[in-house]
């Protein structure tokens, strides 16, 4: 199935154009919550 | 409690329950009763996700978690989001170009009957069991709030989510899961907000987090790669990632949430959105866990959190002895006072070397609290027998000791509410697994629709009763959090490996999958049995041994029937 298929299009959310931006700022939030973590811990700690 | 909390609590839990009903009157074919029609938008299927992992045991035990134990166990979470990512492009396509009820009618269509029933057994099984656990965090509270007995408790609070569940079944589920989500953000930011008001006036919410943090609560983050560490990064990432695909993909608590989303974008939109929402909910509620350490930094806390067990003790032979140990606690935590006071003004002044010696001689009396609370536990343990589990009261005993009238009953029936999420999601899945895969594909082909959801409502009636069974057994696995996802890790990495084999290795038929994955079963027990390593490794061990064995009995001994065409 094509990724910008109408079934798939359906329910994007208005901030990403494709499934891929929305795969991609998952993961980028992973990370980032990883480095923020790890300040975080470096900080208190 | 006082009157106003029971009202609060009553009133709460009567209006979600009422409202559950309620909805249960749009329910007559098998598909509202499984999967709410496949009406539902993104948003819901995300809090329906949430609610579903997010029970009681996560808002009771992950602050015990973290007062023990520190802030580490929000790595368990890291493997989530990608999880999500593989779930997004693989499995909901796949699930719904088929339009199944349970994820393992798929696998009949891939492999075979009897690949479907084994994984459908391993489900009922696991999920029977740890639905088991769930009913008793909340049977827990009531227990040690009321002083019921807890086989009494264990019967009323599975007893009530079975109520709505088998009156409304899946549509149910997903609209009271949204309320139970509402209603337990108020209560994590409630509670948050009252533990720093309860702080000294002079220490504020950063002074608290560098206490804890100086005590080493805040270890977030550990890169160190070591198999036998329980929670550190590359465990979170691998091991958890595995957990968390195997659970969202191939457990019917999930999957049966996901697929009542109103379009396959739904439904990925859901599960992206859990995948980003996952981790800070988990950060927050640890928290609220290193909040109340500090808070008992500068208050004297109990000797042993779980009262209950204290009232006992007081009225054996051993009362005296239990005494003698409260004081000594209680000059050890008044001697440790000073020092406490002492790091936060060198943190303040930011005085290095203040602060690692304050740091040093805290350490000293963390020992003296462990060995004076470990003669205390023995005690314990003799004198009431067995059960000397203390983390899942932790949070609970702060909240009765210093939350005011009214906020006590809101935060029970959060918790209670939390509890009632998952477990109503847990006994739906279970009778669909029950009905989908065995009782409509082996017993009863050809019913009417209608009879299949009354039978769906028996069965629901029947997994109620058999989780109220185990929840009788709940207390003697140690922090309930934990029992939980190793229960899960022996099973879920067999169950995964199969869905991947289904996926991806098209050459594999059904009857080396099936053998592949009795050998993995096997040695994934046997490696939880003898401690070969930690327990979210075995995620990914049994997923690995499934496809290893699987291909090698292809390659050894292959399949002479024609393979039905690959999905």
């Amino acid at each position: 199935m094509k990724e910008n298929s109408p079934l798939n299009r359906d329910g994007l959310p208005p901030f990403v154009k494709t499934w891929k931006q929305m795969y991609i700022l998952l993961t980028g939030t992973l990370f980032l919550l990883i480095a923020l973590f790890y300040l975080f811990m470096n900080h208190f700690q | 409690m006082s009157s106003l909390d029971w009202i609060v609590l009553s009133l709460t839990l009567i209006f979600v329950v009422s409202y559950g009903i309620y909805r249960s009157r749009e329910t007559h074919t098998m598909d509202s009763f499984l999967l709410a029609g496949k009406s539902l938008p993104w948003y819901h299927v995300t809090l329906s996700l949430m609610a579903t992992q997010a029970s009681a045991i996560t808002f009771l035990s992950a602050p015990g978690q973290a007062y023990t134990d520190g802030m580490r166990f929000v790595q368990f979470y890291f493997g989530l989001p990608l999880a999500m990512v593989v779930l997004c492009i693989t499995f909901v396509p796949k699930f719904g170009q088929l339009k199944i009820f349970t994820a393992y009618e798929f696998l009949e269509s891939r492999f075979d009957l009897r690949t479907r029933g084994l994984t459908s057994f391993l489900f009922l099984l696991q999920r029977g069991l740890s639905t088991g656990l769930s009913i008793y965090a909340p049977s827990l509270i009531l227990s040690a709030i009321l002083g019921w007995d807890i086989t009494w408790t264990n019967i009323i609070s599975g007893g009530v989510v079975m109520l709505y569940t088998i009156a409304g079944g899946s549509r149910a589920v997903s609209h009271t899961h949204l309320q139970q989500m509402a209603i337990i953000t108020i209560g994590m930011v409630v509670a948050g907000i009252m533990v720093v008001k309860f702080l000294p006036s002079d220490v504020s919410f950063t002074d608290a987090l560098h206490v804890a943090g100086k005590m080493g609560k805040i270890n977030l983050i550990d890169f160190t790669f070591d198999l036998n560490s329980r929670y550190n990064v590359w465990s979170g990432l691998i091991g958890g990632f595995f957990l968390q695909l195997s659970y969202f993909g191939t457990d019917q608590s999930q999957v049966g949430r996901f697929l009542t989303g109103s379009s396959q974008g739904q439904s990925k939109l859901g599960l992206a959105m859990n995948g980003l929402l996952k981790i800070p909910m988990q950060f927050l509620i640890l928290l609220v866990g290193v909040l109340v350490f500090a808070f008992y930094q500068f208050t004297n806390p109990p000797l042993f959190f779980n009262k209950t067990a204290v009232d006992k003790v007081r009225k054996t032979q051993y009362a005296a002895q239990y005494e003698a140990l409260e004081k000594k606690h209680e000059l050890i935590q008044k001697d440790k006072h000073p020092h406490i006071m002492a790091l936060t003004e060198a943190l303040r002044k930011e005085d290095q070397n203040a602060i690692q010696e304050s740091r040093v001689v805290l350490a000293g009396f963390e020992t003296k609290v462990k060995e004076v609370r470990k003669e205390a536990e023995i005690l314990l343990s003799e004198a009431n027998g067995g059960d000397t589990n203390d983390v899942n009261y932790i949070f609970l005993r702060f909240v009765i000791d210093y939350l005011p009238a009214g906020m006590v009953g809101l935060l029970i029936a959060v918790i209670l509410l939390a509890s009632m999420g998952s477990v109503a999601a847990a006994y739906n899945s279970l009778a669909s697994c029950t009905i989908v895969d065995i009782y409509k594909r082996m017993i009863r082909k050809d019913d009417d629709s209608k009879d299949y959801v009354a039978a769906s409502r028996w069965a629901t009636f029947f997994w109620g009763i058999f989780c109220i069974a185990i929840a009788q057994y709940a207390s003697r696995l140690g922090s309930m959090i934990e029992a939980v996802n190793i229960l899960g890790s022996l099973f879920y990495g067999v169950i995964l490996g199969i869905f991947l084999v289904a996926f991806y290795f098209k050459n594999i038929g059904s009857r080396a999958v099936f053998y592949g994955s009795i050998l993995g079963e096997i040695f994934v027990v046997i490696s939880y049995i003898f401690n070969l390593t930690a327990f979210l490794w075995l995620n990914l061990i049994g997923c690995l041994l499934v496809i290893i064995f699987a291909w090698i009995i292809e390659y050894a001994w292959p399949q002479s029937a024609s393979r039905k065409p690959s999905l």
